[in-house]
């Protein structure tokens, strides 16, 4: 975390004096998770628990890439399913109508989804608050429509078959590589949003969030920030969409197009912390989990819809910073010492509707 | 700094909880190898979403099947027992069902899904693990290029010949009396284009002009624009690809226009039981393609259908009698080549069916070598309130009404 | 192409336009009362179809009697949504939180009606639903006309409400100016609360109307809150007339484009008015004083 807050330095300073027994902590931590992720194909029980494991790190990869514009920015944008779907849908097209390579196709939809969201982000961009998400939801809608309509080109609601990468793999050898292939991407997409926390073109977007006017005032080209960095999560997003149809062989409108996806990610960053790092990836264990299972368990009812309705109506009303800051309020509660934690709510973060009141409330950080 | 320690080391937690979580359900799978165990038996069903109402007829034939089998003693001497997940309509969790149905639960045996939409995904998760798989539902095109080799049809026909006994009446008419112009609305579903697309070209080289071609996505709800099309053209014939919600919108929607065809067809709904109420009872002289009648003359179907009016109250229909022909099918092979495992089981048991006729309940069955079935469909229509087969004319159980009387 | 085809689906196009009109009056309410986009509305549409779906089927009386039970139902289900969930938000972060609030509401409708009645598609058959009236030489299905019939009364008694009425007086004054509001006397909150409880009031008329002659299904209110947002966004946000007015031309150029682009592509006006609306004139075409900024 960029050193933005500085409430208390002695306690600041106290925090940096456990700076080494941390790093290690981290460090054994970080091998500890890499490790457990690596070697999942190896214990994991039997090829769908495998193929359900990669349903949740594509979740992650996704609700990730969400994050480039949800967590920097505040913007929530509930049409990311749009370049999911692009991506998938760019993939399958240029292997089946131009005949490229599988990987080729992949990186190349992933460039075409990212230059298609410029004039999108362009739009979109222009407005604040309420628009704005109605637009990232009628791209969604409208995507639909337009791929279930254009049959000639996209199959039309009978799907698109694309065709395998391996296609001399059986089925589980075929999972555990995309595994691999998931956890690259992961891994990348992690780096990415990490150099971007670290850079100077992070502060300005994490300005715009805390305040966008103020933000402009100080000389933070906003527009054209927000504009790169909605690109970026859009390539991150096709590629995760370009991905998962490789993997998972048949694209339908109705899925790809289809809104829970977006809410999915929605959901999985702000359900692990939108601010952090690992907050998205944590969001997508858990929920993609959690939906996993209980598809397995109930899948003959709406059982899912519903969990996911009420989970995300008491991540909105009860803890908005997610469970990361959630957790560590309360681990705080118990160590008093280690309270050097920014005491900032995604309230305020989000927070973008001051007009309506000109003097609403009071910013922890200034 | 401890913002992000302490969130590894929870992420750390949670993908153990996660693990804990993923192995205790992967714990739980049946034993399927088991010898003297029931033969179990994997289907995903589309029991709620766009293809309900046939999921369900599926459902009950495949469960009068397994009924009828196990009073009669089982397969191999074993009860068979089925394990029915409901995808809702969707192809993602299609696969994720048929996955899990083969990989955790080990499944002796699958059937297939409905609708073509679903078959062609599952059918790859039944290649992939090298299993047989017997449908009951994909009759279009596209089912049959993909390159299956494990794929069989478990009805006479494939979707584009479904019309063909309607096509030859229809030309054998005199020219004075033909129809001239013919509308078509269709489905965005491979099955329902298919029987729509199927006539009209057979039209359209018999010289019927074709004055409205529409498609229409699986979940349009309103069909007043589409109504309002076939109207103004006034075309002597509608056919509608349709599945079956979309059928009875569409064809109220032409009622409330008062749009009166000579002639009308509408795949799939009407043989459905609950059509007649849905659409008002205004059913008189509606044309449907079907693979089967309860009247057949074939001793298993007596049985059959005699069972499952015992069972259920009414007699079966279309749906429910493609899925016990899944099951004859898949219980011919079993019994001859004597097994039903995972395994090399199941490539004995696709290559017993590449080359053998197995009798069922819409007649002897064969397969070409990507799965197509080798036979016609036949026509039926609502006369006098009651839907009755048509044609051909060698097994017709009435006239042929035309032109087709007001709705 | 003929005249008479062009009539009848301008027919269809304003008995659609009206019902579209009631539905974004309702959503123009919230945005104007709270800055809230109720992404549930047209999942409380669907809800009160289905209520009138199921109380057909099991009284056999008209679905229509089901208002009786709906509307007051639904209002105060509104005026509890406002005060124990929407009210809860923290102030600065309202629109977006209640954004996805109301989107998880949605959800979880449309999962329980998933639950109750599963995804089977529902239609209620009437005596009347294929019964028309021939006017012009177009024709007037009946059904359609009960649906554009209580649109319209139900816009009217709306405007009735929100002119003459204190009631209405006071909401106005919380929707132009809320601090102003409470400073004359106002009690802002308790307005606030019977206001989205009348926003909600026009998803169970609406939603009754839409089941005479329609086709229901859980999912299915994606397909009108794309509609409605875009209908809102282009009225200008907070405005009801200029909603209304959007809906009409929206909802008629809807119905005239599917003769010649078929009823998928037709579709797409409403998303293309709405990112035209977005670059050429953010702030809506008709009023949308309060949409500068949103």
């Amino acid at each position: 975390m960029p050193s933005v807050s500085k409430p208390s330095a002695s306690k600041a300073d106290a925090s940096r004096a456990r700076v080494s027994r941390t790093l290690v902590a981290k460090a054994l931590a970080f091998a500890a998770c890499a490790t457990a992720l690596l070697t999942f194909p190896g214990w994991a029980a039997n090829p769908y628990i495998l193929s359900a494991g990669i349903v949740v790190l594509s979740y992650a990869v996704l609700s990730t890439s969400w994050n480039f514009v949800g967590g920097f920015t505040g913007y929530i944008s509930l049409g990311h399913a749009a370049f999911f779907g692009l991506g998938a849908y760019g993939t399958a097209l240029l292997i089946t109508r131009l005949e490229m390579p599988s990987f080729v196709a992949w990186a190349l939809a992933g460039v075409g989804v990212a230059l298609f969201a410029v004039p999108v982000g362009w739009a979109a961009l222009r407005v604040r608050g309420a628009s704005f998400v109605i637009v990232s939801i009628a791209l969604v809608l409208i995507m639909l429509l337009v791929f279930q309509s254009w049959s000639s080109l996209t199959g039309g609601s009978n799907g698109l078959v694309v065709p395998r990468p391996f296609p001399d793999m059986l089925r589980p050898q075929h999972h555990e590589t995309f595994f691999y292939l998931f956890v690259a991407l992961l891994a990348v997409t992690l780096l990415a949003w990490w150099l971007i926390d670290r850079s100077r073109f992070g502060m300005g977007l994490k300005a715009i969030r805390e305040d966008e006017d103020k933000a402009e005032a100080l000389g933070v080209p906003t527009y054209a920030y927000k504009l790169v960095v909605y690109v970026v999560s859009a390539f991150f997003t096709a590629l995760g969409g370009g991905m998962y149809a490789l993997w998972f062989g048949d694209l339908d409108p109705v899925f790809q197009f289809s809104i829970l996806i977006g809410s999915y990610m929605v959901l999985m960053a702000l359900l692990g912390g939108v601010r952090q790092l690992y907050g998205p990836l944590l969001g997508a264990l858990i929920v993609g989990t959690a939906l996993e299972y209980f598809k397995l368990e109930f899948g003959d009812t709406q059982f899912h819809l519903v969990a996911t309705g009420l989970l995300l109506a008491v991540v909105v009303l009860f803890m908005p910073d997610g469970i990361i800051p959630a957790g560590m309020k309360l681990v705080d509660r118990f160590t008093p010492e280690r309270s050097s934690i920014r005491e900032m709510t995604a309230a305020e973060l989000l927070e973008r509707d001051d007009d309506e009141r000109p003097y609403p409330r009071e910013k922890a950080t200034r | 700094m401890s913002t992000k320690t302490t969130s590894i080391i929870r992420i750390g937690a949670l993908l153990g909880a996660a693990t804990l979580a993923l192995t205790a359900c992967g714990g739980d799978g049946d034993s399927g190898g088991d010898e003297d165990g029931p033969i179990t038996i994997g289907v995903s069903l589309p029991l709620t979403g766009d293809f309900a109402e046939p999921g369900k007829g599926v459902q009950r034939g495949y469960e009068a099947w397994a009924a009828d089998v196990n009073d009669a003693g089982g397969l191999l001497g074993r009860k068979v027992e089925l394990k029915i997940l409901d995808d809702q309509s969707n192809a993602d969790r299609v696969v994720a069902d048929y996955e899990s149905l083969i990989a955790q639960d080990e499944v002796d045996l699958v059937f297939g899904p409905f609708s073509t939409r679903l078959v062609v995904p599952a059918a790859r998760v039944a290649d992939e693990y090298g299993m047989l798989f017997v449908e009951p539902a994909g009759a279009a095109p596209e089912v049959f290029e993909q390159g299956f080799d494990n794929l069989f049809y478990a009805a006479p026909a494939v979707a584009d010949d479904h019309y063909n006994y309607l096509a030859e009446w229809i030309e054998a008419l005199p020219a004075d009396k033909r129809p001239k112009t013919a509308a078509y609305a269709a489905m965005d579903d491979p099955f329902a284009m298919g029987t729509a697309y199927g006539l009209k070209d057979k039209m359209e080289a018999a010289g019927v002009k074709t004055v409205v071609d529409e498609k229409y996505p699986p979940n349009t709800t309103d069909f007043s624009s589409i109504a309002a099309k076939i109207e103004s053209s006034n075309a002597d014939m509608v056919v509608g690809g349709t599945q079956y919600q979309d059928a009875v919108n569409l064809i109220v929607a032409l009622q409330q226009l008062d749009y009166q065809p000579k002639l009308a067809a509408f795949s799939t709904a009407p043989t459905n039981p609950e059509f007649p109420e849905a659409i008002g009872a205004k059913t008189e002289g509606i044309l449907s393609p079907t693979g089967y009648t309860e009247q057949a003359a074939i001793p298993t179907n007596k049985e059959f259908v005699a069972s499952y009016t015992e069972r259920n109250g009414t007699p079966p229909g279309e749906d429910e009698a493609n899925a016990y022909t899944t099951g004859q099918v898949v219980a011919a092979a079993v019994e001859a080549v004597g097994c039903a495992e995972q395994g090399d089981c199941q490539k004995e048991l696709i290559d017993w069916l590449r080359d053998n006729e197995v009798d069922t309940v819409v007649g002897p069955l064969s397969w070409d070598e990507a799965g197509r079935p080798q036979g016609a469909h036949m026509i039926q229509q609502y006369v006098d309130g009651q839907i009755k087969i048509v044609l051909p004319e060698d097994v017709k159980e009435a006239d042929i009404v035309f032109p087709k009387p007001a709705w | 192409m003929d005249g008479a085809l062009i009539f009848q689906s301008l027919v269809l196009g304003v008995l659609l336009g009206g019902l579209y009109a009631l539905l974004a009056a309702g959503l123009t309410l919230y945005f104007g009362i709270m800055r809230v986009v109720m992404i549930a509305h047209s999942a409380f549409l669907i809800l009160a179809a289905y209520l009138a779906w199921y109380f057909h089927r099991e009284t056999g009386i008209d679905p229509l009697f089901s208002l009786f039970i709906t509307v007051p139902l639904f209002f105060g289900v509104g005026v509890l949504m406002q005060r124990l969930l929407v009210a809860r938000l923290r102030p600065v972060t309202l629109t977006m939180m209640s954004v996805l609030l109301t989107f998880a509401i949605a959800l979880t409708i449309e999962g329980l009606l998933g639950f109750a009645f599963s995804g089977t598609q529902r239609r209620i058959q009437l005596d009347y639903s294929g019964a028309s009236l021939e006017l012009f030489g177009a024709r007037f299905a009946v059904v359609k006309l009960i649906t554009f019939g209580l649109a319209v009364a139900s816009l009217a008694a709306l405007y009735v409400i929100m002119k003459h009425t204190r009631f209405g007086q006071s909401l106005r004054a919380t929707i132009q100016h809320r601090d102003a509001a409470q400073l004359v006397g106002i009690k802002t909150d308790r307005v606030a609360g019977y206001g989205f409880g009348l926003g909600l009031a026009t998803a169970a008329i609406g939603g009754t109307a839409l089941s005479l002659d329609a086709t229901i299904y859980p999912s299915l209110h994606w397909h009108w809150i794309g509609p409605l947002m875009a209908i809102i966004v282009v009225g200008g946000l907070g405005s009801i007339p200029g909603a209304a007015i959007a809906a009409m031309v929206l909802g008629i150029g809807q119905s005239l484009l599917q003769i010649p682009m078929g009823t998928t592509w037709a579709q797409t006006i409403f998303y293309v008015a709405l990112f035209a609306t977005l670059m050429l004139r953010p702030q809506g075409f008709f009023g949308g004083r309060l949409a500068q900024r949103f």
